[in-house]
């Protein structure tokens, strides 16, 4: 059966799935550009083994996605905008559907993509599984809920987001009120800036949550994470045909760690030194049964949190596309070697 | 920036966790670091100190750390220690606040006078303060007090005012972590007057003006005060301290007769730490963690 794969062409994922197929001696497999899907409805066909990545990092795409899940022409979203995330969550539905009707063997199960990219949905899977997660707010409606709710300190995620976009770490005490996040309002829409910044006006707070409201938000309690050398740190494990093998420590001075908001990469062999077999077996075990969730998608990428102090840990996220570790080896292979062999003879 | 860390010894005794199944010496022979979870609720924090009381025998702990309490945007429930004091005889040193900033921002913890406490408890030697909110030191004498620290993203004037009116006859070792004055820490160098004199605590040996984004103004303002000649160690770290205070050191009075000289946390030159350091020949000179002003200007360790 030959591979293929639906992503964004000029896409360094879709480069190095490519690469790693290469490698493993295989005919290359062929792209479908996620422009093509949406727009001229090619999709892979029976007799393809077919990797769905992500749409991401594509504004052309990301507006098709939008007005086919709005049903409406739509704009560009300007560079960093944060805009219709309901839209893009009923186009991503609509555009995996039709490539599943395409008739190709998907490796990841377009349900389980689209539970990944609800997070409502996610931890509510998750949370009913065992998968220790932290305490989620249930439906929000806005900001008044939340300040009336008596949470103290707790992380607003858009239900659609992915990784630190538009998300506030948000703390409340008495009169006051601050949040921690990437999000700035510029023009009457907000925007993720590279810059993390720290608001203490209630008025603002108020205002950027609700204007993320309409799209869904998923709240949870503010999980306290450990830290080493002085940075608070994640993990992401990638569990490739129920094995956590690649993993990667993602650290930053504030309370998001997601890579790509300039932080940096941690050193694996410290962290697990710091929270000692034991602990670091359990969170593996942790990601592994996260996976299981998901019995038939062949990779996933699950955001580890562990508990100030190492004292438990707990699952942040489950990503559908959550495989970019580039140069990330578990016995000579990274993620994409390890997924071309896990689904060839 | 933030405080993410938690000290791993205090009073030179190994931090062990109260419910930690490892115990690795004697229970008076650790420093037990009670914290709350994240999620805790109303009553756990008692329910927890009590079992921490039962694994640590008849005189209680010699040294408590006390992180999260439940609520730490309430004041620390005092009365909770106090009504223990009884079966609290062997504490001497205490931390209240060790909180990381993924717990609580340190200008969000709330404390409390302090006089209650240090009243029910004659014998402790040292206490940490972290977080300042509502802290005050009614007017009070304390015979046992030798170390005291107070960790803040921004002390107010009341508490150094408060500090100054006490009688603390035996305290040798005092750190105060000033902050900014974005958040609310107003002290300037006059207002340490009494303590650069050398007349406000008579037996001290150890100074730490910490966290302070006036550390250039302190360093010219200790490099001429008299309480310098008796100290034994000195410490200006964690701040905003650049080459133009080490210069002031360094042109001042002479700080050889010091065992150590604290100045982590800095924004010098590598020429200027380097100088520091060879000029200062049998002085331990810590001029770890320089930091970079290119994007980010100067900053202290803690604020917000």
């Amino acid at each position: 059966m030959r591979l293929a794969v639906v992503g964004n062409p000029g896409n360094r994922r879709v480069a190095l799935f490519r690469a790693a197929v290469d490698r493993a001696g295989l005919p290359e497999p062929e792209v479908f550009g996620w422009r093509e899907v949406l727009t001229a409805g090619r999709v892979p066909g029976p007799g393809t083994l077919v990797r769905i990545d992500s749409p991401g990092e594509d504004a052309e795409v990301d507006r098709l996605l939008r007005e086919l899940g709005s049903g409406r022409p739509t704009v560009t979203a300007e560079h960093g905008q944060i805009i219709g995330g309901a839209a893009w969550f009923a186009g991503l539905r609509a555009a995996l559907a039709r490539i599943e009707a395409g008739g190709g063997r998907l490796l990841n199960r377009p349900a389980d993509i689209l539970t990944m990219t609800d997070k409502p949905r996610c931890h509510a899977l998750l949370s009913a599984a065992g998968v220790p997660v932290p305490e989620a707010f249930g439906p929000v409606g806005g900001w008044a809920a939340l300040r009336a709710s008596g949470w103290r300190r707790f992380f607003v995620k858009p239900s659609h987001g992915s990784s630190a976009s538009g998300v506030l770490a948000v703390a409340v005490s008495g009169p006051r009120v601050a949040a921690v996040t990437s999000v700035e309002v510029s023009g009457g829409s907000l925007f993720n800036n590279l810059a993390i910044r720290r608001y203490e006006d209630e008025a603002v707070v108020a205002s950027i949550v609700d204007r993320l409201a309409p799209d869904g938000l998923h709240v949870e309690r503010w999980f306290p994470k450990a830290s080493l050398g002085g940075r608070v740190l994640d993990l992401r494990v990638v569990v490739i045909g129920g094995r956590a093998r690649h993993v990667v420590v993602r650290t930053g001075r504030s309370p998001m760690t997601n890579l790509h908001l300039g932080n940096a990469r941690g050193d694996v062999a410290a962290v697990r030194a710091a929270a000692g077999e034991r602990e670091w077996a359990a969170a593996m075990d942790t990601c592994e049964r996260a996976a299981a969730c998901f019995p038939e998608t062949l990779q996933v990428g699950v955001d580890l949190m562990f508990r100030t102090g190492w004292r438990g840990h707990a699952v942040a996220e489950v990503n559908a596309f959550g495989d970019l570790l580039p140069g990330v080896l578990a016995d000579g292979q990274d993620t994409y070697d390890a997924q071309v062999a896990a689904c060839t003879p | 920036m933030a405080l993410h860390e938690f000290l791993t010894t205090f009073a030179g005794l190994p931090v062990v966790a109260a419910d930690d199944d490892d115990l690795p010496a004697g229970p008076s022979e650790v420093a037990w670091r009670l914290d709350m979870d994240y999620d805790a609720e109303d009553g756990d924090f008692r329910r927890a100190f009590e079992k921490l009381l039962q694994r640590t025998g008849p005189a209680g702990p010699t040294a408590l750390i006390i992180g999260d309490w439940g609520d730490p945007g309430q004041p620390f429930p005092f009365a909770t220690l106090i009504d223990a004091a009884d079966r609290l005889t062997g504490l001497r040193s205490l931390f209240i606040g060790e909180m990381s900033y993924e717990q609580q921002e340190i200008s969000w913890i709330f404390q409390a006078d302090y006089r209650p406490l240090l009243t029910a408890f004659p014998a402790l030697e040292r206490l940490w303060i972290r977080g300042d909110g509502d802290l005050a030191f009614s007017p009070m004498r304390h015979e046992g007090l030798r170390e005291l620290v107070i960790q803040s993203g921004g002390l107010p004037t009341s508490v150094l005012e408060d500090l100054l009116a006490c009688d603390l006859p035996h305290l040798s070792r005092l750190e105060l972590w000033l902050g900014v004055d974005g958040y609310g820490g107003d002290i300037g160098v006059d207002d340490l007057a009494p303590i650069l004199s050398g007349r406000a605590f008579p037996a001290l040996t150890h100074l730490g003006l910490c966290n302070s984004e006036i550390a250039e103004e302190l360093a010219a303002a200790v490099a001429a005060a008299p309480v310098v000649a008796r100290l034994e160690s000195l410490a200006l770290a964690l701040g905003v301290l650049g080459d133009a205070g080490a210069e002031s050191l360094l042109a001042g009075q002479p700080l050889t007769h010091l065992t150590s000289l604290d100045l982590h946390h800095h924004f010098m030159t590598p020429a200027m730490a380097q100088r520091v350091v060879d000029e200062l020949p049998g002085v331990a000179v810590d001029v770890s963690d320089p930091k970079d002003e290119t994007r980010h200007g100067r900053y202290t360790v803690a604020a917000e």
